[in-house]
């Protein structure tokens, strides 16, 4: 708990100091997408490591943060402060809908059904054409005034803070939570369901409790992302989120709250890097993968943190 | 009623087309409780080989077919040794991870290597239509449909009847009953995969011929044929059948009198509706342990 408390502060530090070292918009730009990446990790990771079901659709509440920001901007013409507020909490009611519904499903009748919500809100969003403007998704959405201001450089850094602001206030929401009771009676259920039930923790209600926030989260790096590309089309309830989300939490290691801030800038670089291999940067990355499942399977904060564990209780034996 | 007709004999051939697509995942999936994301992708991949033997090589299209269920099937096997073996037994979600990472690299390299163009198989049988009183049906899907039936028979009664398959039976009721009355577990969960592999190969090539082979329609196919799965019941031939049907009746009618905007989206409102009024489907069995 301590130790991953200092790590996170320890992060916090570095991600405020480095844009002194890094002046420019590329990297800046990379350094809004770790934060929101982040925030999707962080989100996803609740449901995965501490109730422990799979949620393959978790774009769902990312499409509806997205499309929430994107439909209150440009139709309501509300500020962007308004906007990322609105997002989370309509991706909130999604997910105390959803999750009322998918959580009397356990194993991988979970996994798909959450997948089938997502794919119709994917094709509501492509075929509501007066809602949504279908295919061509929705563009023009306003910027806050720090965002047009300056030169390009300025609004990068203001990006970056913000997303620096938002993925802390996600971090810190998520890990009150995690060491509240609610947190410790989830991790109960994660280890044990029957035992748990057994001293009167009601899976199903903290399911749903774990449910809504993560999707509040995942709503808020969609509204956040919404803004930043100023633009928000149907793709954002598609796979290719999903999978990064997957590979960021696993990779990084589930159940930890470092983890998936790890495995978020981990593979937010990765995939700059494995542009210059073009096309096969894909297949590379399935490779990636299987290889991280295979061989890394609790991914490299597990790694660490047992290798953390053994040497501090070598250090208790030993005095 | 014409209309009414027609619509109903394009949803069972249809239908019959998602059971067939759907029978590899049944075995693995339905039975072996692998949560397969890959399996699309070995469609695609039977699909573009089916594709690269007739038309580019110009090989006989039933040479080229046992060609196809050969290649998947010795794939099939080795992906369960090499990858699956290595995680089996640590729930379900290291196995769809893995499965995950198999079809992005799967499809990602079918791109890389053929494009995204569709391309069809070329097929023996005439796309000419045939009339039975007012429904019009072209030749080519109802001999489809006729193997489809035969295939699908082939592996219920290579299920039921043969050693192989009471031991696939034994294994995945209890692993270690069945190792301890002499079944190379190992071997048997290897030959299952290869034969779902072989399967989904098998339906992606005698569909592309009606259809196309196309690197990227992986995702689509796998989602519709955990649809199907879920829909008729875990591991239950019958179900898969049942749940085919209805799927492919229910887009049809659907599609001609309603909008064909939501096509796709009938399959996941019907998995949702059933699993909230009968969780195991269709024609599965209900068992939950502590």
């Amino acid at each position: 708990m301590i130790f991953e408390r200092n790590c996170l502060l320890g992060i916090l530090a570095a991600a405020l100091l480095a844009p002194l070292l890094f002046q420019n918009q590329y990297a800046l730009h990379i350094g809004v997408l770790i934060m929101f990446s982040v925030m999707l990790a962080t989100s996803f990771n609740l449901i995965v490591g501490y109730v422990g079901e799979f949620p393959l659709g978790h774009t769902a509440f990312l499409g509806v943060g997205a499309y929430t920001a994107a439909l209150f901007s440009t139709r309501l013409a509300m500020p962007f402060e308004f906007a990322t507020l609105v997002a989370p909490l309509v991706a909130a009611l999604f997910g105390f809908v959803i999750g009322a519904i998918t959580l009397r499903l356990r194993g991988p009748f979970f996994v798909i059904v959450t997948l089938c919500f997502a794919e119709v809100l994917r094709l509501i969003a492509n075929n509501w054409i007066d809602l949504t403007n279908g295919p061509m998704g929705i563009s023009g959405i306003r910027k806050p005034a720090w965002a047009i201001a300056g030169d390009a450089l300025h609004q990068k850094l203001g990006y970056y803070y913000v997303g620096l602001l938002l993925a802390a206030l996600s971090l810190f929401v998520s890990y009150r939570f995690v060491y509240s009771n609610i947190g410790r009676a989830a991790i109960a259920v994660r280890e044990n369901r029957f035992v748990a039930q057994s001293i009167g923790i009601s899976p199903f209600y903290l399911g749903l409790v774990t449910f809504v926030l993560a999707a509040a989260i995942a709503g808020l790096a969609g509204g956040f992302y919404a803004n930043y590309v100023s633009f928000v089309g149907p793709e954002v309830f598609g796979f290719s989120f999903m999978v990064s989300m997957i590979i960021m939490v696993l990779a990084g290691g589930k159940g930890t709250l470092v983890g998936p801030v790890v495995g978020a800038v981990l593979v937010v670089l990765l995939e700059e890097y494995l542009r210059d291999f073009k096309e096969l940067r894909f297949s590379i990355f399935g490779l990636i993968v299987m290889a991280v499942v295979l061989f890394l399977p609790r991914g490299i904060m597990g790694f660490i943190g047992r290798r953390h564990e053994t040497r501090a209780q070598g250090a208790t034996t030993h005095a | 009623m014409d209309l009414f007709l027609q619509l109903l004999a394009n949803g069972l051939v249809i239908g019959t087309f998602y059971a067939l697509s759907a029978l590899g995942l049944t075995l693995v999936f339905g039975l072996m409780r692998v949560v397969n994301f890959a399996h699309g992708e070995l469609y695609v991949v039977g699909g573009l080989l089916g594709w690269a033997l007739t038309d580019l090589v110009g090989l006989n299209f039933f040479l080229t077919l046992a060609v196809v269920i050969f290649c998947l099937a010795v794939s099939g096997y080795l992906i369960d040794r090499l990858l699956i073996a290595r995680v089996r037994g640590q729930g379900e979600e290291p196995t769809i991870l893995l499965t995950i990472g198999l079809s992005i690299f799967l499809t990602n390299t079918a791109q890389l290597v053929v494009g995204t163009t569709p391309e069809k198989v070329v097929s023996p049988f005439a796309s000419k239509p045939l009339f039975l009183g007012s429904v019009v049906i072209t030749q080519s899907r109802l001999v489809l449909v006729a193997i489809s039936a035969a295939l699908i028979v082939a592996v219920h009664l290579l299920i039921q009847r043969t050693t192989l398959g009471r031991s696939m039976r034994a294994t995945f009721q209890d692993s270690m009953a069945a190792q301890l009355s002499g079944i190379r577990t190992a071997h048997v969960y290897g030959f299952t995969f290869a034969l779902g592999a072989a399967l989904a190969g098998a339906a992606g090539m005698l569909l592309g011929s009606i259809y196309v082979a196309q690197a990227n329609i992986g995702n689509v196919v796998s989602l519709k044929a955990f649809v199907v799965v879920i829909l008729g019941g875990m591991g239950s031939f019958a179900g898969a059948i049942v749940g085919g049907l209805i799927l492919g009746i229910s887009e049809a009618f659907w599609g001609g009198y309603m909008s064909s905007g939501y096509v796709d989206a009938i399959g996941f409102g019907l998995v949702i509706a059933m699993l909230l009024v009968r969780p195991y489907g269709l024609f599965g069995k209900h068992v939950e342990r502590a």
